[in-house]
């Protein structure tokens, strides 16, 4: 069975509950549209992972399909402040706040790559963080130095957009990675959405710059536009106004349906093969 | 001193905080910005066009010692990357951090003591907070490793500079903290004012600090910008990235 397959498909892959981890960071190569089809088809009770996350994990809190956030920083960076419906959601009691930081998250991610129970990470002395989510310390047996260990973080799913994949899942990235590429081996599984679908010579060609290996991967989506409102290095930048329409937008159930509503054409235009199909 | 409704007041303490955080990048210096760090970042290209030419920046959005055309206004941006001879991912960026190499970072704080501890994530009690902020990015465990840290806050308010704060998201070796008031130095009982921006008066800096200083002695004026700072601020950021961090010059209203 092929992998490539419309949105509507790869996004009824993850079901209600799921561990997600999401790629990109901020408002960079985020998987934009994959998370408005999450909400679209209704999806409840996802336990979400990202280090650094903005638009993709406050519409999630924002249309109550997340659970948890696991996470180091949710927020719109100056421009825009605070992430609105984040920050209700863990206010009110209906989201769950993880507290992390970035590395936290890579050590647990890190772990769950390498088939371990935990990883040790330095730092962290000092702070509430550990004491408020639970890291526990351990004695180096070799230096009897104490470290903390961050327990295996194995999501269910890796949502990644990416500049280029193959019908069968392999990936090149452009620009900065983040930690897409750990996330494709800390998870069970891993979905693609993709600016351009190109041909498997293409990866052929250079195959050091496959950062995701097809065997990892079960679906693969052609999503032109698909981390907007946020960026795709080299191909658009971020749509300040969308953003901050948006922001707008997240306060209110009606609003929020006419901001998917909105999306709606653009995150299902594009249809794969095209006429010009290169395959 | 009203940068918070006053433009003029805004755009010369955004221009005196860029200065005094490039004033803090030594020659050859590995330095490092978090992600929403509009004044840091432009501070460090400010400090490599001066005094630092030499110093390496290891950019969060994913390179090292990059060479962008112009500097946006997210501090996470892909374009932050242009012109880097080698790209550097964030768990490399922070695997240098947990070694030791890099020497200075700048961070952020929403909520700072006297001890110099940084609360970035929950206002109240953390299990029924009054305020869900966004956390501390890399802060819990990297403000631990740098070599030496400093924080800005285009704020400076008695909600911020806090007797204790409320909650312990990351700290370090902290060393200064640069405000659109004044500067703060670490020294062995805390917190204490190390110099006053022009304009601003130690009584008013007290006034509205939230932890106790010690104003009898003298406190020395900040160095204003010079010629040369203010006609490099305007040709490394034309567009004025610096003064996105005031509400009165805010480019996007929200």
């Amino acid at each position: 069975m092929g992998k490539l397959m419309p949105l509507s498909e790869a996004a009824a892959l993850v079901e209600d509950g799921r561990t997600v981890a999401l790629g990109g960071n901020s408002l960079s190569r985020i998987p934009a549209a994959f998370s408005r089809e999450l909400v679209r088809q209704g999806r409840r009770d996802l336990v979400l992972i990202k280090t650094a996350g903005a638009y993709d994990i406050d519409l999630l809190c924002a249309a109550g399909a997340a659970a948890e956030v696991h996470s180091g920083y949710i927020g719109f960076e100056n421009l825009f402040g605070m992430a609105p419906s984040y920050r209700r959601g863990v206010e009110g009691g209906t989201v769950r706040a993880v507290e992390h930081a970035c590395y936290t998250v890579i050590a647990g991610l890190r772990a769950a790559s390498r088939g371990l129970p935990s990883q040790p990470v330095a730092g962290m002395e000092g702070t509430d963080t550990a004491g408020l989510t639970g890291f526990k310390k351990v004695e180096d047996p070799y230096t009897g130095e104490s470290v903390y260990m961050i327990s295996k973080i194995r999501p269910d799913w890796a949502v990644l957009h990416v500049q280029y994949a193959d019908e069968e899942g392999n990936a090149r990235i452009d620009g900065g990675e983040f930690e897409d590429v750990l996330m494709s081996r800390a998870s069970e599984g891993v979905i693609l959405t993709a600016e351009r679908i190109e041909k498997r010579a293409f990866f052929e060609a250079r195959p050091e710059r496959t950062v995701i290996p097809a065997f990892m991967v079960r679906a693969v989506v052609h999503a032109p536009g698909g981390a907007a409102p946020g960026s795709c290095f080299p191909f658009y930048d971020t749509e300040e106004a969308e953003v901050a329409a948006y922001l707008e937008a997240a306060g209110g159930e009606e609003t929020l349906r006419a901001h998917l509503a909105a999306w709606e054409g653009r995150d299902r235009a594009a249809r794969w093969p095209l006429k010009d199909s290169p395959a | 001193m009203d940068y918070l409704n006053d433009a003029d007041a805004a755009r010369t303490a955004a221009d005196q905080m860029a200065v005094c955080l490039a004033r803090e990048v030594r020659e050859g210096e590995f330095v490092f910005h978090g992600v929403n760090s509009p004044l840091p970042l432009v501070a460090i290209y400010l400090a490599k066009r001066l005094h630092a030419p030499g110093a390496v920046l290891i950019e969060i959005a994913g390179a090292a010692d990059p060479r962008p055309r112009r500097l946006p206004f997210s501090t996470n941006d892909p374009r932050l990357c242009e012109g880097a001879a080698a790209a550097f991912s964030n768990p490399d960026a922070y695997d240098l951090f947990a070694r030791g190499g890099i020497d200075l970072m700048f961070l952020g704080g929403a909520q700072i003591d006297k001890a110099g501890r940084v609360n970035m994530s929950y206002i109240g009690d953390p299990g029924a907070p009054k305020v869900r902020l966004p956390g501390g990015g890399g802060g819990s465990v990297i403000m631990a490793q740098a070599g030496r840290t400093v924080i800005w806050r285009a704020a400076h308010d008695a909600r911020t500079f806090v007797d204790k704060v409320d909650f312990v998201t990351q700290t370090g070796r902290l060393t200064r903290i640069v405000t659109p008031l004044a500067v703060f130095e670490m020294r062995e009982g805390g917190l204490e004012l190390g110099s006053v921006h022009p304009g601003a008066s130690p009584g008013e800096v007290a006034e509205r600090t939230g932890f106790p200083l010690n104003v009898s002695e003298t406190i020395p004026e900040t160095y204003p910008p010079s010629a040369e700072e203010l006609a490099a601020l305007g040709e490394i950021d034309p567009e004025g990235v610096r003064y996105s961090e005031f509400a009165a010059l805010r480019r996007v209203k929200r």
